[in-house]
């Protein structure tokens, strides 16, 4: 699912997904109806099975940390026993689904890795069987319950490893678009001339962040003229090309100038036919041709040692040098 | 917090300080102060600076332009100087134009501007 | 799922615009929104609230923060109980110009939010639903 500023969201569960799995894993009203049966006997020993669920975890140095105070551990016993009381209430519709969501992404912000609730599902299902075996009549019907059980802890499981793969790509998204940042250089080459060469392809979240990137450091450089260089970008739609007119427009609020270079025969075609006005915009076919530009505009002259000195065209707007007598 | 603008003279030319969110009243009183203050000192350019607003709005832009327009016909220039990079890029989103007024980066660049003409 | 807290503000007077920009300001910052987002949403605000003053007098602008899929936004509403406005699609595309009749600004103001929602009834006032998300 891609959001407006052009981000996209990893993995979007909904109600739908949910109701499909269910049909998929083959878990049926009659489960429904059991699992439901069961609630008494499921009030009767959840204490018990928290508690050994807890000792089991206490019992590992690496879960152990996870509840080092004893009021956190109080509160997260408390809510497990209603998570395993929910495992028998009879309703797995809406509410169900966004309860166990919730779980998902509470485990991924304490760091909780799959690998421990993995194992705490595990411990569960044994806990449980000796239990339904014991209160359910006949021993066909108890098997059946105890399908049952597993069915939702299946699909529970699957959920909570979902969500919490969801909210680590969040986290490894937002790190690209830190990257991202870092991938999109402002660097000044010479006193009030900054480069800013853009590679890959550009959506309007990263032209946003593009053009706040480039005036910032037009302020910070106290720079008034900004080459940018779009060789690296393959492709560029109406969109982008819009973005970039008004970078070039804000950039010229700032007292600066925008140079653009590297625009390549397809981006000018592009360009032309999507009738995007760049007129008045300062542009060139590669980065060197701006730069002689760009020094121009900055009054400086770089002269080879031996051979002729740049710009070697005649400046734009300028009178040529001499006067004609 | 001092909402009110502020106008120097330096040599032959204004400059005036704009606060950081002017109310409407202030930013009205920019037209009138300015003028005022062009005539008697018979100023041939005006800074204006914005280093510190915030937020600019079309009622703010309209202002701007008629009053560099007004400066114009009075003989002068109108820089706009310091800009922040938040407030031009919300200013190019909105559509905003400033008329004859010339932009620069502080109010340093703004009096090189005025003074090579 | 939207969180309280609600924030309502009159508008009655020029003076007021000052206090919705430092409301909406400070509202937007604690959100998580970075400062050009801020910038934006004060401005579209500014714009939509003097509109409120100029063509209907007073009305109210109120803003709510916004939880949704584990995305954070804002949305704000300006309401009016003035003439309402005549031509809406006309209204939606007449922009800046140079010199010359402004309009109210509204295309501008879309173009810096995410959503923008516009009712209004001839004689009974018009109410305008703005949101932005942080964007992440």
């Amino acid at each position: 699912m891609i959001r407006k500023d052009g981000s996209a969201r990893a993995i979007e569960i909904t109600l739908q997904d949910w109701e499909q799995r269910k049909k998929f894993s083959g878990f049926s009203d009659e489960d429904a109806q059991l699992l439901q049966q069961l609630q008494p006997v499921a009030e009767a020993f959840a204490d018990a099975v928290v508690e050994e669920l807890y000792r089991q975890f206490l019992n590992f140095e690496e879960t152990r940390n996870f509840f080092s105070d004893s009021a956190m551990l109080a509160r997260v016993k408390a809510a497990q026993k209603i998570y395993f009381l929910g495992l028998t209430a009879g309703d797995y519709g809406e509410k169900y689904f966004e309860n166990r969501l919730h779980i998902g992404r509470i485990h991924q912000k304490i760091g909780l890795t799959p690998r421990w609730y993995m194992g705490a599902y595990s411990i569960y299902a044994q806990l449980v069987f000796p239990r339904v075996i014991e209160a359910v009549k006949p021993a066909e019907k108890a098997l059946r319950t105890f399908g049952a059980l597993l069915k939702l802890i299946a699909l529970d499981t699957e959920l909570a490893i979902t969500t919490y793969i969801a909210a680590s790509e969040e986290v490894i998204s937002r790190q690209a678009r830190e990257i991202m940042e870092i991938a999109t250089p402002v660097i000044q080459v010479w006193e009030g001339v900054v480069i800013a060469p853009l590679i890959g392809t550009l959506d309007s979240g990263r032209t946003q962040q593009f053009m706040e990137q480039l005036l910032v450091r037009l302020v910070d450089t106290k720079s008034s003229i900004a080459l940018v260089d779009i060789t690296g970008v393959p492709a560029i739609d109406t969109q982008t090309a819009q973005h970039l007119v008004e970078t070039v427009s804000a950039v010229r609020l700032l007292g600066a100038q925008v140079i653009l270079t590297g625009i390549r025969p397809a981006i000018a075609q592009t360009i032309v036919h999507l009738g995007v006005d760049l007129s008045g915009i300062v542009t060139r076919s590669s980065l060197t041709a701006g730069l002689r530009v760009a020094f121009d505009l900055a009054g400086v002259t770089v002269r080879a040692r031996n051979g002729p000195s740049m710009p070697a065209s005649v400046p734009p707007n300028k009178e040529p040098q001499g006067t004609l007598m | 917090m001092d909402e009110g603008l502020s106008v120097i003279r330096v040599r032959d030319v204004l400059i005036v300080t704009m606060p950081a969110d002017p109310d409407d009243p202030t930013v009205a009183a920019l037209q009138e102060s300015v003028l005022v203050a062009l005539e008697q000192f018979g100023a041939r350019g005006v800074v204006l600076d914005v280093s510190a607003v915030e937020t600019l709005d079309s009622f703010f832009a309209r202002t701007v332009a008629e009053t560099a327009q007004m400066i114009g016909l009075m003989g002068g220039q109108t820089v706009l100087a310091g800009m922040r990079p938040s407030v031009a890029i919300t200013a190019t989103q909105l559509g905003l134009t400033l008329g004859t007024a010339m932009t620069a980066m502080d109010v340093d660049r703004a009096l090189d501007l005025l003074g090579h003409e | 799922m939207s969180s309280p807290p609600l924030s309502k503000l009159h508008i009655r007077a020029e003076i007021d615009m000052v206090a919705v920009r430092r409301s909406l300001r400070v509202a937007a910052s604690e959100l998580g929104f970075g400062i050009t987002d801020v910038t934006r949403i004060v401005t579209a605000a500014s714009e939509l609230s003097r509109n409120i003053f100029r063509y209907a007098g007073s009305g109210t602008m109120k803003w709510r923060a916004l939880d949704e899929g584990g995305r954070t936004g804002i949305e704000i509403t300006f309401e009016d109980k003035g003439p309402g406005i005549v031509d809406v699609e006309q209204a939606m595309q007449s922009g800046y110009s140079t010199g010359g009749s402004l309009g109210m600004g509204l295309p501008g103001a879309q173009r810096l939010m995410d959503d923008f929602d516009i009712r209004s009834s001839i004689g009974k006032g018009t109410t305008i639903v703005i949101k932005k998300w942080v964007r992440r």
